[in-house]
Order: structure tokens, then C-alpha cells, then sequence
């Protein structure tokens, strides 16, 4: 092949976490001075595939070879990925913020003076030059909790540039960015092209990634299934390569007729309290008795906020109105929302589902303690009986109710914290990737408690970041696509393809002039 | 998790012990295992454990407390003069029955504590810079209470329900009548728990082990009881305390409140989501502090018959100690009353040692920090090596 020599080379690489595949052998090779777009859904592997390449993921935890410039490297921390000249810039970005630009761009190789003190001048100095350099309009000296996200990604870019990177990764760069913060950052990335810095870029943005790419590489399922030049294809063609699977059928969905409309959203717009951003506009959709309602979307899409919000845990309604059963409904706390028979199971068990050091008995009580005491009084012969006939209807695998539920594997902490949401006995139950990182069988019997829900007149509304588990398991679907209704589909109009084209409907970012943004 | 706790009992064991023997073996201690002075340990154990279980309610959820020292001081004063001088407060104004001079002392200990509470969860000013302010107010305000004299908490070395606090001893026929029925209490309540537990198929104790226990803990009852009647008999704050400690592990351990203050230590985010209102329950747990506090300040100042400036002096650092070195951890989410028990047990072993040696203050002061810094580092060390240890039970 007479083409340029690649840069970085990947053979055959692959990653496991718990059993589970991450990566399958992965091939990708980057051309010196390219910009490569990864892309894929969510899942398919494309941030572990940068986490190998940047050194989080330290050699040894995968197998296969990563190639720089005709030598395999082997690298064992992130500072030996950019020793030899590899930098990530994640999503969430690591600055602090309450030092200037310069100081954040130096942080941990500051210059120093003769005298040992850090030599400030040349903080400033250098950092002006690198500024000047890249064409990146940025104070040095202003304070990087004052800028915005965009300015943010720019001075995290700069600072590893200013390690004398030869490689960026970029993931997810854009994605919450404002319209001209996109285009700039897209002008600094064809800067950076034309300098010779080559950069892998992530992004669900289609449009994006045919403007700024020279090639595509497609990931899916932990596996690099095509690299297209970005001049000779087109967005149904990645789609399609993004998608292209056969859908088995481990989701044991049982459908049953749905009955009458439990919740009903109309016009609902919601504000992030602290930035003031807009974070969901003009969402309309109703929930019925014993019907799952899938809700997808890319990272972003205001999935979570939503289900949130309606668990009266986040963001300001600007607009619109819910109804439960016909009764207006605006919950403001947890307790309000589980006071009308809402309940949610939330996406991040450790973080916002369990209690860790506690036991299994513990957390499951948690949010119905009520049901089983008196005057504050905990009947302790009511707990138990509760809790464990729960436990074995979930199939919990645990040595006992009172085992620390820190012990448990994933699959059966994510019994408990459904356990702990099923004992508040809701109407409405709200599911935020209820699978999200447990084991194969563990999600089946989800699914089939899914089942059990609806054929008991719940209403389930379950948000996904599984294609597969969306199509498999919803009656019907709705895609939020940038806070507002990208499409929504029933389960014989859905199809993979539909529903990402829904999903990118609006993902260009809000227009900049929207009236509610600007004046809250 | 249960190793961590088993190793960590046997340490403060070992340490009590190891306290217990040196003080005794002293050529100056002679009088440590003497009656006297173990009734005299008996309330002032009483009056830090006190304190110290008040503490765990708000170390449970993650928060702190330094103004309780402040606090007894405060309390203690402003109940003393109240009976005794009352044209300190108000020129002219009769002296309150004691009674009545405590009860309104208590109730606005938990209006105070109350307030404190709102500040620290409602407004999110942390614990640490609110409790610091309390520390510092409280202190300024006891001494404008007393004028910085001294006052009795009795008028004319007369008796009243306050002096008795620290000066009542239950008649020897009491003492075993009430020995009895804790007995009971405890064994009945012991085998209730089994047969519960067991019905539920959750693991419980082999029978022997369960019996031998609770037979040596009823032993240990009965020989305290037996030594201080040699005395004088069971001070009467030893039996508050015993009420204190009983309301305060029904509170964490069966009640929906306890299981909260656990749960908000462990894990803020999730409480709130399984819809549990963190405000109130902070607030909560901060007036029964407040009431405890005044408890504490009432038999602090009893003990020494007078209010003065020096009452309640890092008493707060004492209470905080007594919680870490019984394994309450400062980020919340994990202690338990025995736990407090014992470490107040040693924490006030080694202040009454060092009285009856007679230690020089600034020694005194120097040895109680670094108790406190050991305790730290052994709770660290066990938790690194046994994992994070110690649940609700």
C-alpha cells in the first residue's frame, strides 16, 4: 500500500471489564497530521478505545498492540501517554477552577527561577506565545471558572498542546457547546491540522465529523467495522455502519393492550436552576397504565434530566404542564413525587441508589419505611418479612438480608435498588439504564420484572442507551434529540435507523436566539 | 465488616485494660479500684458518655458539633442562676424552683440547637463553621450570664434537684430492684431478637455464644452494682445515662429517624432520591443534641457544685473522641452507642487516672490529644485493612 505511513497503529485490541467485551480486536491506524473521527453509539466502545490509547487503561488490562511511529508502546499511566506526545481531553474537564488560564495551563510544570520560586513572567509569557500560536482567543490572565464550557475546552486543548502533544484525542468535544463555540472549536481543530497536529476526534454529531474528518473509523459492539474517507461517503452510509446488527431476542417483552393515560406531559420546558441553560423544551408525550415507554437519545439528549425532573429532583418547569390521573402534577421534592406514586430507579446505583456500607435489608427499606412503622417505630418482624419475601421474588443472590450490599455484584445491587423502588408499591415507575452494567442474565430478569410491572397496570418509562434494549422492550418510543422531541415511534414503526436520524434531529445545538435562555 | 468491629473491640479492650492496670499499679493510684473513686468515675463517665451519644446523632449524618463544650457551660450557668441569682438575668426577678429553672433551660437548649440545625442544613453553611461560631458565642455568653463569678447551683449549700444530679445515690434495695429489671429487660429483649432473627433465616449467634455474652454483660452489671453500694450506692447519673444510652440506640436502631441519619451519612444522594426530607432530618437530630447538651450541662455543673468559666472547657473534644475511638467515623454513615460507650469509658478512665495522680494540667491536656490523634489512626488503619466496618448493627 503506497499510502501515507501511519502514526499510530492498533492491531487486534481488546478489552474486557467483569467478562464483558469492550473492545473485540480493535484494528485502527492514524495518519500523521489527519483528522479521524470515531463513531458509534453509545457503548460501542469508542471512549475505552481512547482510554487505552491516552493510558488510563495502563498496559496489561488489554490485549493487543498499539504501534507510534514503528515502535509498539506500552504505556503504563497517562503521563506516559503524553511523554510520548498522546493527550485526551475528556468531557469532563480537569481544571481548576479558581486559577487563571496560564495557571491551569502550567499546573504541574510550572518554570521555574534560578531561586527554586515559580518564574510567573514566563508562566504568562509562554502561555500568550501558545495562545498567539494556535490563533485561540483566550486572556491568559482570566479566571477559567469565569470563562464559558467552550473557552474551557480551548484552554484544556492549549494546555496539551503545551506539553508538545503530536496526537489529540478529543472526546466528545462539542457536546455541550453552544453553536459558535462549535464553530470555533471546529475552526481551532483545521488550524491544528494545518500545523501537524493530528487529532482523533469523537463525536455523535454527524455534521461535524463529515466537516472536520478525513476519515471515519465506525465502532460497534466493541468491534472497528469500517474506515471510510470522509470525501467519499455519505451520513446514511455511517448510519447504516453504525447500526447494521441483528437484533437477538433476549428481551422477553409480553405486550398486553395499554390502558387508560396515566401521566401526560404537554408543552414541558425545564431549566437547569444553577446555569439557567435550557435543558428540555417543549417535551409532549403520555405514559399509559401497563405500556413501557422507551425514552433514547444521544449522551446529552436530556434523558436523565427528564426523568429527574419528573421525580421532582431537578430543574425548574419554564413551561408546560403534567398531569397524574388527570391531576395536575409538579412535584418538588422526591418525597412529593413518591407521596403520588412515582418512583425511579436512578442510573448511577453507587452514586444515587444505595447506601453502600449498609445491608441489603437496609437499603431496601429505605424509602418505605413507613409501611412498616409505627409512630417513627420500626416493627422489626414487618421489615423482615417484607424485605425478604422482595428478595426472593427478585432473585437476589446474597449471603443475607443483613450482608453489606457493597458485597454484592452488580446485577444484585441493581435487584436491590429496583427492590427498594418496587416496595414504595408506584404507579409510575421511572427506569434510568436499568441494565447499565450488569451481566446478560441480570437483564433478562429486569426485563421480565419489567413485565411483571406492566402486566400489574404500571406504567414503565424506561430510558436506554441500548438500541436493542429501546426496540426490544418499549411499546413505544420516544427520542429526545438536544432537550426537545426528536420523534417518537411505535413498536412496529421503530427501527434502528429511524430512530438515531430522530435522535441527531435537533443535534445541532438550540438556535442562539431562543427567548427563554438569555433571560433567565 | 464484622472483623473490623471484633478486632476493634478487642484493641479498646486491651487499651482500658492497659489504663486500668497502669493507673492502678502507680505507686500513686492505690485508690483507683477503690469504691469511692469508681463512683466518682461512674459520673463523670456518665457525664461525657452523655454528651458523646448526643454527638453520634449528629456525626451519623455527616455533621459536627464543637459548640457542645460551650454549651454545657452556658446551660449549666444559666440554670444556676436562674435559681440563684436571678437579678443577674433580670434586676429584681425572684429565683426560679429549680424545676421549673431547668426545664426552661432544656427547652431553650433545643430552640438554640434547633436554629443552629436550620442554619446548617437549610442555608448549607457547614457544620463545622456554624457549630465554631456556637462555640464562641456560648462561651461569651456564660460568662456574661455568671458576671465570671461563681455560682452554686444550690442556694446556701441547701439540696435541690439540680445539686442531686450528681449527689443522689439510689438506696441499696433500688439499686438491685433496677439491676433486676435491666436484666430482664435486656435478656428477654436478647432472645426476642433470635427468634426473630432466626424465623427470617438471617444468621444469628450459636446459643452458647449469645448466652455466654449477655450472662458475662449481666455479671459485669451486677459487680458494678455490688462495688458501688459499697459506696454510696448507684449515683443517679449513672442512671441517667443509662436512659440516655437506652433512648439513643431504640432512636438509631429501630426507629424510621435512625435509619435516616445513617442513611444521609452514607449517602447524601441517595437518601434525598428515596425521598427522605435531609432537612428536617438534620434539624432533628441537632434539638435532641440540644437537649442532651443541657442535660449534660446540668450534671457537668452539679459535679463541681458551682458554674464557672472553666465548665464545659473541651468538653466538645472529649465527646468527639469518645465517638472515633468507639469507631463513629467523621464522614458519618457508621457508629454505634456501644461503640461511644466504650470510648467515653476511656476517655474518662484516663481523666479520672490522671486527677488521682495528680497530673499536672498541661499534661492532662497533651495525653487527651493524643488519645484522640491514636484513635484516629487506628479507626484509618482499620478501615484499610478490614474494609469500611461497622453498620447500623
Amino acid at each position: 500500500m503506497s499510502g501515507p505511513v501511519p502514526l499510530l497503529h492498533v492491531q487486534h485490541l481488546s478489552k474486557h471489564f467483569a467478562g464483558v467485551a469492550a473492545l473485540e480486536h480493535v484494528g485502527f491506524d492514524l495518519r500523521a497530521g489527519e483528522v479521524h473521527a470515531l463513531c458509534g453509539e453509545n457503548g460501542a466502545g469508542k471512549s475505552t478505545l481512547i482510554k487505552v490509547l491516552s493510558g488510563v487503561w495502563p498496559h496489561g488490562t488489554y490485549a493487543g498492540t498499539v504501534t507510534l511511529a514503528g515502535r509498539e508502546v506500552r504505556f503504563r499511566s497517562t503521563a506516559d501517554a503524553a511523554r510520548a506526545g498522546i493527550a485526551a481531553i475528556h468531557q469532563e474537564l480537569a481544571l481548576v477552577p479558581d486559577m487563571t488560564v496560564a495557571e491551569n495551563i502550567y499546573l504541574g510544570a510550572e518554570p521555574r527561577t534560578w531561586g527554586g520560586t515559580i518564574n510567573w513572567n514566563k508562566v504568562y509569557a509562554d502561555t500568550e506565545g501558545l495562545l498567539r500560536e494556535y490563533g485561540i482567543a483566550v486572556d491568559s490572565g482570566a479566571r477559567v471558572g469565569e470563562l464559558g464550557v467552550g473557552q474551557q475546552q480551548l484552554v484544556e486543548i492549549v494546555k496539551a498542546l503545551s506539553k508538545r502533544s503530536r496526537i489529540l484525542l478529543l472526546d466528545e468535544p462539542t457536546a455541550a457547546l453552544t453553536d459558535s463555540d462549535v464553530e470555533t472549536l471546529l475552526g481551532i481543530v483545521q488550524h491544528l491540522r494545518s500545523r501537524g497536529i493530528t487529532c482523533v476526534y469523537i463525536s455523535h454529531k454527524l455534521g461535524e465529523v463529515f466537516r472536520v474528518a478525513d476519515r471515519i473509523t465506525v465502532l460497534r459492539d466493541g468491534r472497528s467495522i469500517v474506515t471510510v474517507a470522509s470525501a467519499g461517503s455519505t451520513r446514511q452510509d455511517v448510519i447504516r455502519h453504525m447500526v447494521g446488527r441483528e437484533i437477538t431476542d433476549f428481551f422477553p417483552r409480553v405486550r398486553s393492550a395499554p390502558g387508560p393515560v396515566l401521566m401526560e406531559l404537554s408543552g414541558v420546558s425545564v431549566a437547569d436552576p444553577r446555569s439557567g441553560r435550557m435543558v428540555l423544551r417543549d417535551v409532549s408525550c403520555n405514559i399509559r397504565a401497563g405500556e413501557v415507554l422507551g425514552i433514547g437519545g444521544l449522551m446529552g439528549a436530556g434523558r436523565t434530566e427528564l426523568l429527574l425532573h419528573l421525580f421532582g429532583a431537578f430543574g425548574r418547569r419554564v413551561a408546560g404542564t403534567v398531569t397524574l390521573a388527570g391531576v395536575p402534577y409538579q412535584p418538588h421534592t422526591p418525597a412529593d413525587a413518591m407521596a403520588r406514586g412515582v418512583a425511579l430507579v436512578s442510573e448511577d446505583r453507587k452514586r444515587y441508589g444505595l447506601v453502600l456500607d449498609q445491608s441489603v435489608s437496609f437499603n431496601l427499606s429505605l424509602a418505605s419505611l413507613r409501611q412498616v412503622a409505627r409512630a417513627g417505630l420500626i416493627n422489626d418482624a414487618a421489615e423482615y418479612q417484607r424485605n425478604q419475601a422482595m428478595v426472593t421474588t427478585l432473585g437476589v443472590k446474597t449471603a443475607g438480608m443483613d450482608s453489606v450490599v457493597a458485597a454484592l455484584s452488580g446485577g444484585n445491587q441493581q435487584k436491590v435498588v429496583l427492590g427498594k423502588t418496587l416496595l414504595c408499591a408506584p404507579g409510575v415507575v421511572l427506569l434510568d439504564e436499568p441494565t447499565r452494567g450488569i451481566d446478560v442474565g441480570a437483564k433478562v430478569e429486569v426485563y421480565e420484572l419489567v413485565n411483571r410491572l406492566t402486566a400489574a397496570g404500571k406504567a414503565v418509562v424506561l430510558v436506554s442507551s441500548e438500541m436493542p434494549e429501546l426496540l426490544g422492550m418499549s411499546d413505544r418510543i420516544m427520542m429526545l434529540s438536544a432537550g426537545r422531541v426528536g420523534g417518537c415511534f411505535t413498536h412496529a414503526e421503530a427501527t434502528p435507523e429511524r430512530l438515531l436520524t430522530a435522535a441527531m434531529a435537533f443535534h445541532r445545538g438550540f438556535p442562539k436566539d431562543t427567548p427563554h435562555e438569555e433571560k433567565h | 465488616m464484622k472483623k473490623s468491629i471484633e478486632v476493634r473491640f478487642l484493641a479498646l479492650g486491651i487499651a482500658l485494660l492497659g489504663i486500668a492496670a497502669f493507673f492502678t499499679l502507680h505507686p500513686r493510684g492505690r485508690l483507683f479500684l477503690s469504691p469511692q473513686n469508681l463512683s466518682n468515675l461512674s459520673i463523670e463517665l456518665a457525664v461525657t458518655a452523655v454528651l458523646a451519644l448526643g454527638m453520634l446523632l449528629v456525626l451519623l449524618p455527616g455533621m459536627i458539633d464543637l459548640s457542645v463544650g460551650s454549651g454545657v457551660g452556658m446551660l449549666g450557668g444559666l440554670a444556676a442562676v436562674l435559681i440563684v441569682k436571678p437579678d443577674f438575668i433580670w434586676p429584681g426577678m425572684p429565683g426560679w424552683p429549680p424545676a421549673l429553672a431547668l426545664l426552661a433551660t432544656l427547652l431553650l437548649a433545643m430552640a438554640i440547637w434547633a436554629l443552629m440545625g436550620a442554619l446548617i442544613s437549610r442555608w448549607r453553611i457547614p457544620a463545622f463553621i456554624i457549630t465554631l461560631g456556637g462555640l464562641l458565642i456560648f462561651k461569651g455568653l456564660h460568662w456574661a450570664i455568671i458576671h465570671n463569678a461563681t455560682i452554686p447551683v444550690a442556694v446556701g449549700g441547701q439540696e435541690n434537684i439540680y445539686s442531686l444530679l450528681t449527689t443522689y445515690y439510689l438506696p441499696e434495695w433500688a439499686s438491685y430492684v433496677l439491676g433486676g429489671v435491666v436484666a430482664l429487660g435486656i435478656g428477654v429483649s436478647r432472645v426476642r431478637a433470635r427468634r426473630l432473627r432466626r424465623a427470617h433465616g438471617l444468621p444469628v449467634d450459636e446459643a452458647q455464644t449469645a448466652f455466654l455474652g449477655t450472662f458475662i454483660g449481666l455479671q459485669a452489671l451486677l459487680l458494678l452494682i455490688v462495688v458501688l453500694n459499697l459506696y454510696k450506692g448507684v449515683p443517679l447519673a449513672l442512671v441517667i445515662l443509662g436512659v440516655v444510652a437506652w433512648a439513643t440506640q431504640v432512636i438509631t436502631q429501630h426507629t424510621s429517624f435512625g435509619r435516616y441519619l445513617y442513611a444521609i451519612g452514607g449517602n447524601e444522594d441517595a437518601a434525598v432520591l428515596s425521598g427522605i426530607n435531609v432537612n428536617a432530618v438534620v434539624i432533628c437530630a441537632y434539638v435532641a443534641l440540644g437537649a442532651i447538651v443541657a442535660v449534660a450541662g446540668f450534671m457537668q455543673t452539679a459535679y463541681g457544685g458551682y458554674s464557672t468559666t472553666t465548665v464545659g472547657n473541651l468538653m466538645e473534644l472529649d465527646a468527639i473522641a469518645a465517638c472515633v475511638i468507639g469507631g463513629t467515623s467523621l464522614k458519618g454513615g457508621r457508629g454505634t452507642v456501644l461503640g461511644v460507650l466504650f470510648g467515653a469509658l476511656i476517655m474518662a478512665t484516663l481523666l479520672n487516672g490522671m486527677t488521682l495522680l495528680a497530673v499536672t494540667p498541661e499534661l492532662k491536656t497533651i495525653a487527651r490529644g493524643t488519645v484522640l490523634v491514636l484513635a484516629v489512626w487506628m479507626d484509618v488503619w482499620l478501615s484499610h485493612r478490614y474494609g469500611a466496618g461497622g453498620g447500623s448493627r
